[in-house]
């Protein structure tokens, strides 16, 4: 348990830090800015409580607001996904799944995973960009913004898994 | 109680949801100018709708009431119309209009303004006394008119003065005729208020009522036809009963009776010659 929670403190503070040092300055062609510390939501494991889930997703987005200087949004985004992220595992999961399943290529499938990946990676984005707007003055800017900073995100989450399972 | 925790329980994660999402709004609104101006902006505007279509429902809800008011205060001021209304029509003697159509009336004829010297409405046989006379052209027989209506007749000149004998003398009689008809009678004054008189031989089968206008009916070379006289105040048989006897509002104030004109009409003389000699051939 005490292992548990310190692993993931560690991946918050590593995903945090890259936010911070590296992905916080890229933006492509002036719109595709990867949030790759939505991979924090994707680790955890089949069974793990609603309520821990929640919060560990609200503090990880607060910490990241305050690296990004965007108070409440990635909260507000994080808590969002953490919501969404168990059921959906619950779906995806075969039905003779173990009960601590952590999600992976490994364990889902290659197109599991992608799936999983995509819709959270998607929900995840949509919310951070339309509360970081907060207007639809500029539809056209907020769903380019938005949809290549999924497909950004979509796929360091998916090289992270790579080398994640490949170190495990 | 039970029920509470175990709703509690079962949706724990809805509440803390809701409550981390709660935090983080919070914290957007806190420390974003541009979320919380665009959330002041959303949130003024939304009230205020609301508060709009509030006081759009209660006013509806109040319609019933007010209608109670609207249809009392109506009837108030309904009677007020009445009431003013009749006090308008008994003080200015429809004037403006008056006014008016006398000058139009008079458009034909020469007008000498003239200056009221003395004048007096307390007797049986009043006369008034002008500032104009043979020098200015003023003969006998001339009539007198003033903005709201007839005078009276010049009685008497000296070189720059004239004696009016005016409506308001009991042997005064001018030719007066109810307006839209052709029926005429003699207008004359019994005495009494300064401001009605009497209009006899109305014949029977005229057809008229209370509130028609009286003019000169052009019927002597005295006044034309069509000058204002007064509105039909009140009718009654005359003493034969062959006739009505009118009773005229008259249009003249002649108690504050100050600026008049004396009516020159053209071939005034030449027409009255003739009538005298005409009458002095059938006798």
């Amino acid at each position: 348990m005490l292992l548990t929670a310190l692993q993931r403190l560690l991946w918050m503070t590593a995903l945090v830090a890259a936010q911070l040092f590296v992905f916080n300055h890229v933006h492509l062609f002036g719109y595709a800015t990867p949030l790759p510390f939505i991979y924090f939501l994707l680790l955890f494991r089949l069974g793990t409580q609603r309520w821990s889930i929640l919060l560990w997703g609200f503090v990880c987005g607060v910490l990241t607001d305050i690296v990004s200087l965007t108070p409440g949004v990635g909260a507000a985004s994080m808590t969002l996904v953490a919501f969404i992220q168990p059921p959906l595992l619950a779906l995806l999961v075969p039905e003779d799944a173990i009960e601590d399943l952590r999600p992976g290529y490994d364990t889902l499938g290659f197109w599991g995973y992608v799936r999983y990946a995509v819709v959270l990676t998607f929900v995840f984005c949509l919310a951070y960009f339309l509360i970081l707007s907060f207007s639809f003055q500029r539809p056209l800017d907020l769903a380019i913004s938005c949809g290549a900073s999924w497909g950004l995100t979509l796929l360091l989450c998916l090289i992270f898994e790579g080398f994640h399972r490949a170190h495990e | 109680m039970r029920a509470l925790l175990d709703f509690l329980t079962k949706y724990h994660h809805w509440l803390l949801l809701i409550l981390l999402e709660g935090l983080s709004l919070v914290l957007l609104f806190q420390f974003n100018h541009y979320h919380n101006s665009v959330w002041m902006t959303t949130a003024n505007t939304v009230v205020g709708h609301a508060t709009a279509w509030e006081q759009e429902a209660l006013r509806y809800i109040h319609l019933g009431e007010v209608n109670e008011a609207l249809t009392r205060r109506n009837l108030i001021l309904e009677q007020n119309n009445e009431v003013l209304t009749r006090q308008l029509q008994a003080l200015t003697h429809d004037s403006t209009w008056t006014e008016r159509k006398q000058a139009e009336r008079l458009r034909d004829v020469q007008l000498l303004p003239a200056k009221v010297i003395t004048n007096s409405v307390l007797h049986r046989n009043n006369f008034i006394t002008i500032d104009r006379g043979e020098a200015d052209g003023v003969a006998p027989e001339m009539g007198v008119v003033c903005g709201t209506g007839i005078v009276g007749i010049i009685f008497m000149t000296s070189e720059h003065y004239a004696i009016v004998q005016p409506l308001l003398n009991s042997h005064s009689r001018i030719s007066c005729r109810l307006r839209g008809s052709e029926y005429f009678g003699y207008l004359r004054w019994e005495g009494g208020s300064p401001l009605v008189a009497t209009l006899d031989d109305i014949p029977r089968h005229a057809r008229f009522r209370v509130g028609d206008i009286v003019e000169t009916s052009g019927f002597s070379s005295v006044f034309p036809s069509g000058i204002f006289v007064g509105k039909v105040a009140a009718i009654e048989n005359s003493d034969d009963g062959l006739s009505y006897k009118l009773h005229i509002q008259l249009g003249t104030d002649f108690s504050s009776l100050q600026d008049v004109s004396v009516v020159q009409q053209r071939f005034q003389s030449e027409l009255r010659n003739l009538e005298q000699k005409a009458d002095s051939l059938s006798q």
